[in-house]
């Protein structure tokens, strides 16, 4: 932790001790209790977790986009380049996001499309100066064939992956310099997975964009990720760079999920040797 | 862990009778602790008193005639006189019997009617819901007063017919109701695990399946009266009600000839009406608010 | 889509046929003498019995009186009023119209007020602002459009003298061109308003709970994520897709307005269909209930059966399905 104290002024996100915690039915459930979160400018960081650890509540709560739940309480610092996001306004909020700020991929791309629009329509809306020519752009830029066609298609139209990688080209359209993914791949089938994973880190390459990924999955991690986060009942138990998380698990829990996943722990020495040089 | 989530989801397995009645009555205790139940709680459980105690509050016969005729409010007739010298605050009180009576009535009748036939539908599928649920839209078709009119228009308007009359008209809107809740459970484990059990279907519908079933139903009940109060109101405004019988809509059908003379005939007993119908939409919004968890709190707004 | 249209019409056309089969079922129920039914009131000679039954088959089993009656109900003989001493159809076509007007004016104030209250409602971030329009609509919605009316009357009418108390038009009138419109709003305000208010209420609460599922969905999430304002949302994600239900609903609604339009109509003396539905069971002039209910039973099913429709075209969703 204290190593990165140092490098705090170069951190494109700076999240301290963030504490959410809600109100379900008249009990306190802390989501996320105290987690310190960072990503440098152009690292792709990634966030697993079991469902519930709060890794969702984590991005949401950084990008200031919670859902309509009641929340008792809601502190930390969240610094983003210049800009402390908890006390922004909305303006700045806003701004921050049409424009080189952060966006967001979610995991359900049928449910984040509005369905009565079509495609080429909702890609424009994140646009500044929505023309038709950057809408096709970012549909070629994100791997959609036919660009043309899929603009006027409606949501219900595509597949899922076709659709996760529409959801890619709206959090393009700002030239974000921060996108988090949440669980982009995992309603996805495995070869649709493979091929969306490819095209993140394509786009992180040609973009040298930050990218934040929230996952399940180890060998997504493995696969994509500079550093990685654990969360496990609203706290980061362990974090650190993939290949010293990997190898050498601090905590007992860290160590569980790694040893319970063989798969993924193939994948991760695989992805590991691809790091080394 | 999918174990544990999957008897979390499922309901609770209720097995006796009671259970329902235990259901109904922690409902009912859940109501009262929101907003709008409580207040149409307060309202109903308000009219209900008067409508029991009516000879000990009205203070005159309500087909007594007074001496004086469209008097207008006083200490002696606090809601003043009708053409023919009627007290009509002894006649609101007495409309209240009429009214709840009906509500009541109809609401229930609708409950056993569209019940059953939304519970056989639901449990039974196949050609038993193809030609129960068309039955129910056949009668859904037409607005509820005009078949109730239509009735009248044939049979004649005594108070039990009436009844009748509406019980016939909404009972479709608790039946696919209760079609719905039971299409939702069918399928579910414990009605399984009741049938390789070899339980009867009956026993099945009734005790299985019903307690769980129950809560939305109620709420429908709740509305289903306040329409039957609405109809038995219209009824009597256009003078085709019970002659027999003292109703609010009634009182307004008089009230009608005499608008520019005395407003006091028309505003007290379209206020009962609008008093007994918002206590009912209260109380069923409360109600739903228990029912519907998505209803509880409040989810929307917009930053 | 013309698919589509076919389904719903094998639909429409059994249930529009099982309807009239039940009334007139119910119609041989009426105790007593049938060709008295049939007429109501209305005094019968020996002569005209024969006539009648004649005319009606009543002699004839019931199957062959129904095929009768639909043979006639297809070339538009809703038979004959003794009553009016007009043919029903002809009673209908007049009055229909301005029953319409009525239901129109009405629903074209409830349908924007009830959206834009519902919108304000469903979307304010202030809950008590919420709480007070919901409990507000409830309240109101308890009003009975009727009883209102007759209150309208009492307040703007009697008292203050603003609106003709009954009616549609004045008996005798010189006005012309615009002052004849002017005249006729005069009429026609208070009835419009009592049902826009009973049914505005009723848009407003649909339109509410509409909204807050919509804010519920994940696209407004990408919408505040793209970082459009909050009007913006409102504008292009909220609006339209809350108000795609209130489409049937508002359908549902003009189908089943007649039943609102027997009890204001007589409120005000307005001569629309549910007046003379009201005079002609008061008379017992059962060929006109009869046909009137055949009638709106009709007008019913075919309105369902545009909504669908409209609303299959509305929602692309189901647009490429069907």
């Amino acid at each position: 932790m204290s190593s990165f104290q140092s490098q705090k002024p170069n951190m494109l996100l700076d999240v301290c001790n963030l504490k959410v915690h809600l109100a379900v039915d008249g009990k306190t459930v802390r989501a996320v209790d105290g987690v310190d979160f960072a990503v440098a400018p152009g690292e792709v960081v990634g966030i697993v977790g079991e469902s519930g650890s709060g890794k969702s509540t984590l991005a949401r709560a950084i990008i200031q986009l919670m859902p309509n739940v009641a929340i008792a309480e809601l502190s930390g610092t969240i610094r983003f380049n210049d800009a402390d996001l908890m006390t922004a306004s909305g303006t700045v909020l806003r701004r921050l996001r049409r424009q080189n700020g952060f966006s967001m991929i979610f995991q359900d791309p049928l449910g984040y499309l509005n369905p009565t629009q079509k495609v080429g329509r909702q890609i424009a809306e994140a646009l500044d100066n929505s023309d038709d020519n950057r809408v096709l752009a970012l549909l070629h830029e994100v791997g959609l064939p036919k660009p043309h066609q899929v603009a006027r298609s409606y949501p219900h139209e595509l597949s899922g992956g076709m659709r996760q990688r529409v959801m890619i080209a709206i959090a393009l359209a700002s030239e974000p310099a921060l996108l988090f993914a949440d669980e982009p791949t995992t309603s996805l089938d495995a070869t649709v997975q493979r091929q969306v994973l490819d095209t993140l880190r394509r786009l992180h390459k040609s973009r040298g964009m930050a990218i934040a990924i929230i996952t399940h999955d180890l060998g997504v991690i493995a696969e994509l990720c500079d550093r990685v986060y654990v969360m496990r009942g609203g706290k980061a138990v362990e974090s650190g760079t993939v290949v010293d998380v990997f190898e050498t698990p601090q905590h007992p829990y860290t160590a569980e999920l790694i040893r319970l996943s063989t798969r993924h722990l193939q994948v991760a020495q695989q992805g590991a040797q691809r790091a080394a040089p | 862990m999918t174990d544990s989530a999957g008897a979390h989801q499922s309901r609770k397995v209720p097995s006796q009778l009671s259970d329902t009645a235990q259901s109904i009555w922690g409902t009912l205790r859940a109501i009262a602790s929101t907003r709008h139940g409580a207040t149409g709680g307060a309202i109903l459980l308000l009219m209900v008193l008067i409508a029991l105690l009516a000879p000990l509050i009205a203070p005159y016969d309500p087909q007594s005639l007074t001496p004086s005729s469209l008097a207008p409010p006083s200490w002696t007739n606090p809601m003043g006189t009708d053409s023919i010298g009627r007290d009509i605050f002894s006649l609101v009180i007495y409309g209240t019997q009429t009214s709840l009576t009906i509500g009541l009535g109809a609401a229930l009748g609708a409950l056993l009617l569209g019940g059953t036939v939304g519970m056989l539908a639901g449990y039974f599928g196949g050609i038993v819901d193809t030609v129960l649920m068309r039955i129910a839209e056949l009668f859904q078709t037409l607005p509820v007063i005009i078949l109730v009119l239509f009735t009248v228009a044939f049979f004649g308007s005594s108070f039990w017919l009436l009844i009748t009359a509406v019980i016939l008209a909404i009972w479709p809107i608790e039946a696919r109701l209760v079609y719905g809740q039971y299409l939702r459970l069918r399928n579910m484990s414990f009605v399984d695990a009741a049938r390789v059990a070899d339980m009867s279907a009956a026993h099945i519908m009734l005790r299985e399946l019903l307690p769980n079933a129950i809560q939305p139903v109620i709420v429908q009940v709740a509305l289903d009266a306040s329409v039957a109060i609405l109809i038995e109101a219209g009824l009597g405004f256009l003078g085709l009600s019970d002659p027999n019988v003292v109703s609010w809509g009634q009182l307004l059908y008089d009230a009608q000839s005499y608008m520019t003379v005395a407003w006091w005939m028309s505003v007290f007993p379209g206020a009962a009406i609008c008093l007994a119908v918002a206590g009912l939409n209260l109380f069923a919004d409360g109600l739903n608010e228990v029912v519907d968890p998505r209803t509880r709190g409040r989810k929307g707004g917009l930053q | 889509m013309a698919r589509f249209i076919l389904m719903r019409l094998m639909h429409s056309i059994p249930l529009l046929i099982a309807i009239i089969a039940l009334i007139l079922l119910m119609l041989q129920l009426i105790p007593g003498d049938p060709v008295q039914a049939m007429v109501g009131d209305y005094p019968v000679s020996p002569a005209f019995r024969e006539a009648i039954t004649k005319q009606y088959h009543l002699d004839d089993p019931f199957p062959t009186r129904l095929l009768s009656y639909f043979t006639n109900l297809v070339q538009g003989d809703f038979g004959y009023s003794y009553q009016f001493q007009r043919p029903v159809l002809d009673l209908i076509l007049t009055h229909a119209p301005r029953t319409i007007l009525l239901t129109v004016t009405g629903f074209a104030f409830a349908i924007p007020v009830g959206i834009l209250i519902g919108l304000i409602s469903g979307t304010t971030p202030n809950r008590r602002t919420d709480h007070l329009v919901t409990t507000a609509s409830l309240l109101v919605y308890a009003i009975p459009s009727f009883w209102l009316g007759q209150i309208l009357v009492l307040g703007l009418s009697v008292k203050l003298g603003w609106f003709p108390t009954q009616g549609m038009q004045p008996m005798i009138s010189r006005a012309q061109g615009f002052d004849w419109f002017l005249e006729r709003v005069h009429y026609i305000a208070l009835p419009a308003l009592a049902f826009a208010v009973h049914e505005g209420t009723r848009f407003a609460r649909i339109m509410r709970a509409s909204v807050i599922d919509t804010l519920s969905q994940g696209y407004i999430m990408t919408a505040r994520a793209k970082g459009l304002s909050r009007s913006s949302i409102i504008r292009k994600h909220v609006l339209r897709n809350s108000s795609l239900p209130l489409v049937t609903i508002a359908g549902y609604a003009f189908g089943t307005a007649l039943g609102g339009a027997v009890l204001l109509e007589t409120v005000f003396a307005w001569p629309g269909l549910g007046l003379l539905f009201v005079q002609a069971v008061r008379m017992r002039d059962n060929m006109t209930v009869v046909a009137v209910v055949i009638f709106a039973a009709i007008a019913i099913i075919l309105i369902n059966l545009i909504v669908d429709v409209l609303y299959a075209l509305l929602d692309p969703r189901i647009r490429s399905r069907a």
